[in-house]
């Protein structure tokens, strides 16, 4: 029997990926040297805190991210319009706090308590609510006015319609709440900018209220999501669907049902990650939907887009990268964004179905 | 007679919902300006300079129309009782909403809150010509009065004409009457003559050359821009329309050219001062080069994920330009002013000139973009848009191709980059963001994928109707992404589709004939 | 006589753990037309994408006419001449069909972007020429007049024929045929079946085909392979596989041979 022949493409393409790769190997490399054991522009301190504000931010762009990743799978097309479902949230939290840091509610001891300091746990409770359930109707609508007309066209229409939903409802927010910044009314035990000093080599570096509630709210999201899609008979649905719609639709399975559900879900991970946003940022306008939804549709490609634990994963790398990056490479802190895209674009040259891969079945020849 | 009075609740709710929504917004400040105009009643301001409230009127009266011809919809089955049902429904519901608002955000009023804080619209000078100069009970008691009435009217009077299937009558008569007035004339023939296409091309080329010395620098502007746009479109065109690959960040291409061109020809921050030509060449290589470096490591990458990739480079382009690290280069937030203007028989271009020489090039693209969409390479690009795979196994080396699309995109990016710099005399960061990408998108897939006539229409409506729409203002981009929409859900081949007429054959020609005589 | 226009040894394709495709071996005689057989999941499919350059076999060699062709990229393999037609039609569908025959055309041109803006003379004779071409083609497979159809308006049996016409317009020497006269009755069938015998018989072609239809495969194939789970279990004639014993069981099921010999016999003994 002859020798079985193995051939290995070693086409100029993959010499010069290689070499790329080796390169930047190298240079990483070296600046890891050269923080590690070098005069180091940044102390220990600043890392930690870097460090920090990365999983924060990550945890908020992973929530978003699920949402995207949750609508790619189902439908194959990018919801242009979730920046928007996340900032109508925000605002919807900001006015939920506002109302309640205007009841008063007087004790002997303060005359000038308010709702919101006399209760705030109920209060917050109250907010990411309401934030959570506009933002879910929100979705909801946007789905069954701009994408079911549109689930039999070809993928650039949908598009484009999400395009122009993310328009008007950008244009509309400004509208109706004016382009000021406004700002969000923190219960006092929440107040942006305080929390916990830890040390951290001989300095100091705070771990804010803020900071700790966000990630903490953001991990049980995402753990409450996972059995949702892995557990539930919901899930279950929701993955036949994704995989073979009229296979599902055989089955018994509600496709449009389905679907209304998917979107309502992202929208309220979305909505709970813009009141989270505007707890922990403060200031917003009727923009900050826009560069979080880029970022996180972003997060959700790199870690593979219809692949939840992959959204999750790559929501927390991108806040990390954009946190660290432009330390670790010694640029300035501005260029965050051209090192997060930059970082995107080489994990897909070199992985092109993302970190984690797609989930989605391979085309059939 | 469940279903119209569901029928009727839902569109009752809906019509408040938004009649409600663009209140708020203070769109009615608008619409009644431009009902005012339409009416004349502008004119007739009270003594205290109170605005006419006739106009909210008829702005509450249309809508109520609105919801009259919805309730009954295309088919016109129903019978009297459901009709009365569903247009009683509607306007109750409707009615009872927007009085309810009405009502709620007038006694709020009378008692003083103050809503801009949240809701910036509702200033106090235009809340009492909301309610009518009067009560709120009152004001909610009319407008509830005036919806219900029209909506319940119009239903009727709809139902009473028949409107529907007069409509749909009339239009068969008018399709089949065109039919027969075009296979009278058989236009066709009358194209295909050559000194008639030599004739209307002189015409045009008149007209084109005459009107931009007449209609004023505004419109010199207006058509300017929508010129750099059709370039715009048609670069993209090549990359999206012709062979399917979603390009997200055009604007880095655009983007390129023109700073390539400002810091060739500006004597800001290099004095290099380049002859105008030369240096449009040099954009155009740049952005190509550009195109390549982009292209080559991704354009394996499927369809979502090249966008995405795309969109990210278009915005790695625009803040390294604006960044700190480049100032030395491209003058950072600044922009490069003073870019190098093109001069003609010794004179400094003026603003005709301008147009006169986007029109050429707009002619040149539109030339090269039609030889090659009838050509090998067209027909390889729209191979791969409709089945990569398979267009590979017939032969088409894809790769190639991909690239080909993209440098070519990047080099009509580039040619109207450089021109954009020259027109403004100008390149800076904020004129090359990601609106700008998703502008020039918009234009190729609205005006009709892959269809060069619908690129020229794409951008006219895109670029050129907002200008018209002065008026509108602040409430032009609501608009515009509301059309975007709408056009998707009604029209979604474009405004005028790629494609050729189908040949109708003589059978389906007598059988259209017959059905016609049919239902006379 | 001369070289096989195929000839594949060890042909092994694998996905994941299953092996789809395992150690087959095949010969095509040139000019001949060959059938490849088999119960659904045979891997039929499989081994034809290894042909035409889908697919990149783990192990194994296949040439054609004496060049190596396993991985290389699909439109070297088109260029190097074998074309093919799709299990579920794949067709351009929102191009007409003359124009689909012209992208089958594509490799056997080679008008550079260039030269189509600047339209010289080698352009346009080429352009010409591909469109006179184009046109006896969809003569040729019967479908004269209907070029500047959209080709998803087209009937069920004129698009087959379509996809045929577009493989054969790279004027391949090797075509691949995957179920032919899938949906088609058995008019249609007969049509078919002699269509492709007319095929082999007017030009210099070999083809090979999958087929379900039994009828078609004995009628015109001169060789026949059957493949189950991935093995080949025979090759020969027609006649010499209708006998065999393995492959009715690959079908019927085992146990199924002992029945057919059974009624064979019955049949001699009635006949007697």
């Amino acid at each position: 029997m002859d020798s079985k022949l193995k051939k290995r493409n070693l086409t100029p393409r993959t010499i010069i990926r290689v070499l790329v790769a080796l390169v930047i190997v190298i240079y990483l490399g070296w600046r890891v040297y050269q923080i590690a054991f070098g005069e180091g522009t940044f102390g220990p301190e600043t890392w930690m805190r870097l460090l920090i504000a990365g999983l924060v931010v990550g945890g908020m762009y992973a929530l978003i991210a699920i949402g995207y990743t949750l609508v790619y799978g189902i439908l194959f097309m990018i919801n242009f319009a979730h920046g928007e479902v996340m900032m109508l949230g925000t605002y919807a939290g900001y006015f939920i706090l506002e109302a309640l840091a205007a009841i008063p509610t007087p004790t002997a001891v303060d005359p000038e308590l308010t709702f919101l300091n006399a209760y705030p746990v109920i209060s917050l409770i109250i907010a990411f609510v309401v934030g959570a359930v506009f933002s879910a109707l929100l979705g909801y609508l946007i789905e069954k006015i701009a994408y079911r007309p549109l689930r039999r066209a070809p993928r650039l229409i949908p598009l484009i319609s999400a395009i122009g939903a993310s328009i008007f409802l950008q244009n509309a927010a400004q509208l109706l709440f004016g382009p000021q910044r406004r700002q969000y009314a923190n219960p006092d035990f929440l107040t942006r900018g305080t929390g916990w000093m830890i040390p951290v080599g001989d300095k100091k570096v705070m771990l804010t209220y803020t900071g700790v509630f966000s990630l903490a709210l953001s991990i049980l999201l995402m753990i409450g999501l996972f059995i949702l899609v892995k557990k539930t008979k919901l899930g279950k649905s929701m993955r036949a669907v994704a995989e073979n719609k009229q296979a599902a639709a055989l089955m018994g399975i509600d496709v449009d049902s389905v679907i209304s559900k998917t979107f309502i879900i992202s929208g309220v991970l979305a909505g709970a990650a813009g009141v989270m946003w505007g707890v922990h940022n403060g200031l917003f306008n009727h923009y900050v939907g826009f560069l979080p939804g880029i970022k996180a549709f972003t997060a959700a490609v790199m870690g593979g887009i219809g692949n939840i634990p992959g959204a999750m994963m790559g929501g927390m790398l991108l806040g990390l990268i954009e946190s660290l990056g432009p330390a670790l490479f010694g640029l300035d802190f501005q260029l965050k964004d051209v090192i997060a895209f930059t970082i995107l674009i080489l994990v897909l040259i070199f992985r092109p179905s993302g970190l984690l891969g797609e989930a989605l079945s391979e085309e059939k020849i | 007679m469940k279903t119209s009075l569901k029928r009727g609740i839902r569109i009752g709710f809906v019509t408040g919902f938004i009649f409600i929504f663009l209140m708020v917004i203070g769109f009615t400040a608008v619409g009644t300006t431009m009902i005012g105009n339409l009416l004349g009643t502008l004119d007739n301001i009270g003594a205290d300079a109170r605005l006419p409230v006739i106009n909210l009127l008829v702005l509450i009266c249309i809508f109520g129309v609105i919801t009259g011809i919805n309730i009954s919809g295309k088919n016109e089955d129903h019978n009297w009782l459901e009709i009365f049902v569903g247009g009683l429904s509607a306007g109750l519901i409707g009615g009872i909403f927007i009085a309810a608002a009405i009502w709620g955000i007038g006694s709020l009023h009378m008692q003083g809150v103050d809503f801009r804080t949240y809701l910036p619209k509702l200033t106090p000078d235009e809340l009492p010509y909301l309610l009518f100069y009067s009560t709120p009970s009152a004001a909610a008691t009319a407008y509830l009065m005036y919806f219900f009435i029209m909506t319940v009217a119009t239903a009727l009077l709809k139902r009473t004409l028949s409107i529907g299937n007069w409509m749909a009558k009339l239009s068969n008569r008018a399709n089949l009457g065109v039919k027969k007035l075009t296979t009278k004339i058989s236009f066709k023939n009358f194209f295909s003559s050559k000194l008639t296409i030599v004739i209307l091309l002189i015409m045009v080329g008149v007209a084109l050359y005459f009107l931009p010395l007449v209609w004023g620098s505004y419109w010199n502007y207006i058509m300017g821009t929508v010129a750099i746009y059709i370039l715009l479109g048609l670069g993209l065109n090549i990359a999206v329309g012709f062979s399917g690959q979603l390009v997200l960040g055009y604007a880095a291409f655009f983007a390129i050219g023109a700073y390539t061109f400002a810091i060739l020809t500006a004597p800001e921050p290099h004095g290099i001062e380049l002859n105008i030509w030369l240096a449009t060449l040099i954009s155009i290589g740049t952005s190509t080069l550009a195109g390549l470096l982009l292209g080559l490591p991704i354009l394996n990458l499927r369809g979502d994920y090249l966008a995405i990739v795309t969109l990210g480079f278009g915005e790695i382009i625009r803040i390294l330009i604006k960044s700190d690290l480049l100032t030395s280069l491209t003058n950072g937030p600044n922009g490069i002013t003073n870019v190098g203007q093109p001069s003609w028989l010794g004179k400094v271009f003026t603003d005709v000139n301008y147009v006169h020489l986007l029109m050429l090039l707009v002619l040149v693209g539109l030339f090269i973009a039609k030889r090659l969409k009838d050509s090998r390479t067209g027909r390889a690009w729209i191979a791969i848009r409709e089945d990569q795979t398979v267009a590979q196994a017939t032969g088409i080396n894809t790769f190639r191709y991909k690239i080909l699309a993209l440098l070519l995109g990047a080099a009509f990016a580039g040619l109207a980059g450089a021109l954009f710099a020259s027109r403004n005399q100008f390149a800076g960061p904020e004129d090359f963001t990601l609106m700008v990408s998703i502008n020039a998108l918009c234009i190729v897939i609205v005006g009709g994928m892959g269809s060069l006539p619908g690129i020229i229409l794409g951008a006219f409506v895109l670029k050129g109707i907002p200008e018209l729409l002065r008026e509108l203002e602040d409430y032009r981009l609501l608009v515009f992404g509301a059309l975007l929409v709408v056009m998707m859900i009604l029209r979604p081949s474009g405004l005028w589709p790629a494609g050729k007429k189908t040949s109708s054959s003589p059978d389906s020609d007598a059988i259209i004939q017959d059905k016609g005589e049919l239902e006379a | 006589m001369n070289r096989p226009t195929i000839h594949a040894r060890g042909v092994c394709k694998r996905f994941g753990g299953l092996s789809a495709v395992n150690d087959v071996d095949l010969t095509v005689a040139e000019h001949s037309i060959s059938s490849i057989i088999g119960p659904n999941g045979a891997g039929k499919t499989t081994l034809f994408n290894c042909v035409s350059g889908f697919y990149s076999p783990e192990e194994g060699e296949i040439h054609f006419l004496g060049q190596p062709i396993q991985g290389l990229p699909t439109h070297k393999i088109c260029k190097m001449g074998i074309a093919r037609t799709y299990q579920n039609i794949r067709l351009f569908s929102q191009m007409t069909a003359i124009e689909n025959v012209l992208v089958g055309q594509h490799p056997r041109m080679c008008t550079s972007w260039f030269e189509s803006i600047i339209r010289n003379k080698r352009c346009c004779e080429e352009e010409h020429d591909a469109h006179r071409k184009a046109l006896e083609l969809l003569a040729f497979v019967g479908l004269a007049g209907l070029e500047d159809t959209p080709a998803h308006n087209l009937p069920y049996g004129a698009q087959r024929r379509l996809e045929i016409a577009r493989a054969l317009a790279s004027e391949p020497k090797l075509l691949l045929l995957d179920e032919p006269t899938a949906g088609m009755n058995s008019q249609e069938t007969a049509e078919m079946t002699d269509f492709i015998r007319k095929l082999r018989d007017s030009r210099d072609i070999t083809i090979l085909l999958i087929e379900h239809d039994m009828r078609v495969v004995m009628n015109i194939s001169d060789q026949v392979t059957v493949l189950d789970y991935g093995l080949k279990i025979a090759e020969g004639k027609p006649a010499e596989i209708q006998s065999n014993q393995r492959v009715i069981e690959a079908y019927l099921g085992p146990g199924a041979s002992a029945l057919s010999k059974k009624f064979r016999e019955k049949k001699t003994a009635y006949a007697a």
